[in-house]
């Protein structure tokens, strides 16, 4: 472990100390600091109870050339005591092809849905929302290659394909285990309001739904310990999103009002399944910076699951509500506190919680997207 | 119905070319990062087509690499934009995303001004403890009244390199643009006299390039670090300080929170005077000349004692 660690310690402290601007050749370096206090132990969560450190991230990110940039992250996790270093992140991506063509290649977030494309520290809330957690890991991202092309209409209108080596979702023996499809389309109401909708296709071919592999998936469905994929898979899953935003005249420094909902829906759960047996969810979220260093926002989200056992499913239901106030001292600094209230079936230990997080950024702070 | 059928799928076809072919038929599309830069360039090259990404009601700081912005910056022939760190936090998110081969560091559709200014206050050690510093210097400088010459020159060079067929009428009417500033400079020249030596209290270091050459004073700043918004602390502190006294009025920008001014306005009885930070739609500041022209008279009217020769 001590191995693993001490060059990305050694290399970033090199970097950080350079002073700004001193090396321009140098990658960016930013690191990213995640902790929290959690009251109790909620369902589907990947936050433990009592003190804890979330997603800390060391980034690398660089142009490569005139062509590619590339870039870096690394999360560092703690799981029973026992710490872990991930590659989240480890891609090239090319800069300004022809036709509006961009091509990503090597390990990313796929860009399935609004939330999972995005950096887990972006987010405005201390855990995304069940569905997510449940259906996709809370953030899903592998191994593979992306194209995307942004079509020359006068409104912003992109779709993309992924395909990827698809362990990070479910284990497998298919060479490229998971496709996706997306398309996005966006735009402008007015000065004050903006908006976005997109729709995403994600194929698992790693999840056998043939009548001769009954004694294959049976030797393997109690041996799900893979902490990182999603708890719940199935062979075909769409998400659709939409976002809007308003903020006065467009000035978002002041005031920003966002409302975001998806609904995410899985089948062919596993050789057994039933047209019957389908995982559901859905949130819709509301967050309001009302003063440049303030925000709050409320979430709710339902998620209903198939659990598998053996050659049948057992219903499980959780129905989530977020309430959460945030203070930012500068654009690099959130400290939030956020009490959640589940009610669920199915689960054994649904509970209500208080919980109290910092997201800090140190170093380089790269553009956020939408 | 059945006739209706029949067309409608040419109907789709005949509105699906029409999207597709109607930015190509446009011919130079201008994407401007603030309106300052759509007002110069539109001097050069009037017959363009500009999307400016922000308004001077938005701090330039905060804007989002929104749907609208990537589509428009992907179509774009040429990206006016002030650099300097100013659009750190959307422009490469922007420039990503619309993965313009046209518009990338390093290639002539990319346009910094600030690459054609010199900067103030540049700083060769930074950390965010002092607040949103440009390790560059003031990015803010497009109401510099003797760095817009170069700007301009250097974005006229660009434009004209850009459309070899149009690079003479460009030049000219950058000769025209030069001799016009060259008179107001002048004119403003005249009346910074009566202007130097007063103080303001700013927020934030929007207008700094235009006081500095105005003579005028403005280094007490509601903010407490440059990037931070006012606290009540650093009010009460500014409330003791003894240069406050001698200074005028309280200026900030149109895009920002007036309570921190108003606040202090209520403390001191000092007048508040909001400006737009930027070129506006209103015929009176609609180009930087007319903006610096209109900026000074509000600052005239807001020193009047000046007249009587009391300083």
């Amino acid at each position: 472990m001590l191995n693993r660690t001490v060059p990305f310690t050694a290399l970033s402290l090199a970097l950080l100390t350079s002073g700004a601007g001193a090396n321009e050749l140098n990658p960016d370096v930013s690191l990213t600091l995640d902790g929290h206090y959690k009251q109790n132990d909620t369902v589907l969560s990947h936050r433990e109870q009592g003190f804890g450190l979330g997603h800390t991230e060391l980034s690398l990110s660089s142009p490569i050339d005139d062509l590619f940039s590339g870039r870096l992250t690394t999360v560092f996790e703690e799981h029973d005591g026992e710490s872990e270093i991930l590659i989240e992140e480890a891609y090239l991506q090319t800069n300004g092809l022809p036709l509006g063509l961009n091509v990503r290649a090597g390990r990313f977030l796929s860009q399935v849905g609004y939330l999972n494309g995005r950096h887990m520290h972006e987010d405005d809330f201390v855990e995304r929302p069940a569905a997510y957690r449940a259906l996709l890991g809370s953030h899903y991202y592998d191994t593979g290659l992306r194209l995307n092309a942004l079509l020359p209409t006068p409104f912003y209108w992109q779709i993309g394909a992924e395909a990827f080596n698809g362990n990070q979702l479910s284990e497998g023996a298919e060479d490229i285990g998971v496709y996706t499809l997306n398309t996005r389309v966006g735009g402008d109401f007015s000065a004050a309001q903006s908006w976005q909708a997109g729709l995403s296709y994600l194929h698992n071919r790693q999840i056998s739904t043939d009548e001769e592999n009954h004694d294959h998936a049976l030797d393997h469905e109690h041996g799900h310990d893979h902490s990182h994929g999603a708890s719940y898979t199935g062979k075909n899953l769409y998400i659709a999103d939409a976002i809007w935003k308003w903020s006065p005249n467009g000035n978002t420094r002041e005031q920003q009002f966002t409302l975001s909902a998806e609904y995410l829906y899985a089948d062919d759960l596993n050789t057994f399944a039933t047209s019957d047996d389908y995982h559901e969810g859905w949130y819709v979220s509301g967050v309001h910076q009302f003063a440049p260093q303030w925000s709050a926002g409320i979430r709710y989200g339902e998620v209903d699951l198939r659990e598998a056992h053996g050659d049948h499913f057992h219903s499980q239901r959780l129905k989530e509500t977020d309430v959460m106030l945030a203070w930012s001292r500068s654009h690099f600094s959130t400290l939030r506190l956020q009490y959640t209230h589940q009610s669920a079936t199915g689960f054994s230990n649904a509970d209500n919680t208080v919980a109290l997080q910092y997201v800090v950024s140190l170093g380089a702070h790269g553009a956020h997207g939408y | 119905m059945g006739t209706d059928m029949r067309y409608s799928p040419w109907l789709i076809l005949a509105v699906l070319t029409g999207l597709i072919s109607l930015p190509a038929r446009a011919d130079f599309h201008v994407f401007a990062c603030e309106p300052e830069w759509t007002a110069l360039a539109r001097v050069f090259i009037p017959d363009a087509h500009f999307t400016t990404a922000t308004s001077y009601l938005q701090d330039p700081h905060y804007i989002e690499a929104r749907p609208s912005l990537i589509a428009a910056m992907s179509r774009a022939d040429i990206a006016v934009c002030t650099g300097a760190s100013l659009e750190a936090g959307w422009l490469p998110a922007l420039l990503q995303r619309a993965g313009n081969p046209d518009i990338q560091t390093g290639q002539p559709g990319l346009f910094f001004a600030s690459d054609h200014a010199q900067l103030f206050a540049p700083h060769d050690h930074v950390d965010r403890s002092m607040g949103d510093v440009h390790p560059e210097g003031n990015p803010h400088v497009h109401l510099s009244p003797d760095q817009l010459p170069n700007i301009a020159k250097a974005l006229a060079e660009r434009l004209g390199a850009m459309r070899p067929d149009n690079s003479a009428d460009i030049f000219a009417r950058y000769i025209k643009w030069r001799v016009n500033w060259n008179f107001h400079r002048a004119n403003w020249q005249e009346r910074a006299k009566a202007l130097q030596g007063r103080s303001l209290v700013i927020q934030h270091t929007g207008f700094s390039y235009l006081l500095r050459w105005l003579g005028i004073d403005a280094t007490m700043d509601l903010e407490p670090k440059p990037g931070l918004p006012p606290s009540a602390s650093h009010l009460n502190q500014l409330l003791a300080d003894p240069r406050l006294e001698d200074a005028a009025a309280i200026l900030i920008a149109s895009h920002q929170n007036q309570k921190p001014a108003q606040w202090l306005s209520a403390q001191t009885r000092k007048p508040i005077l909001v400006l737009p930070g930027t070129v506006t739609d209103d015929s009176k500041t609609d180009t930087l000349a007319e903006l610096i022209s209109e900026i000074i008279n509000r600052l005239e009217s807001a020193m009047p004692e000046v007249a009587d020769g009391s300083l």
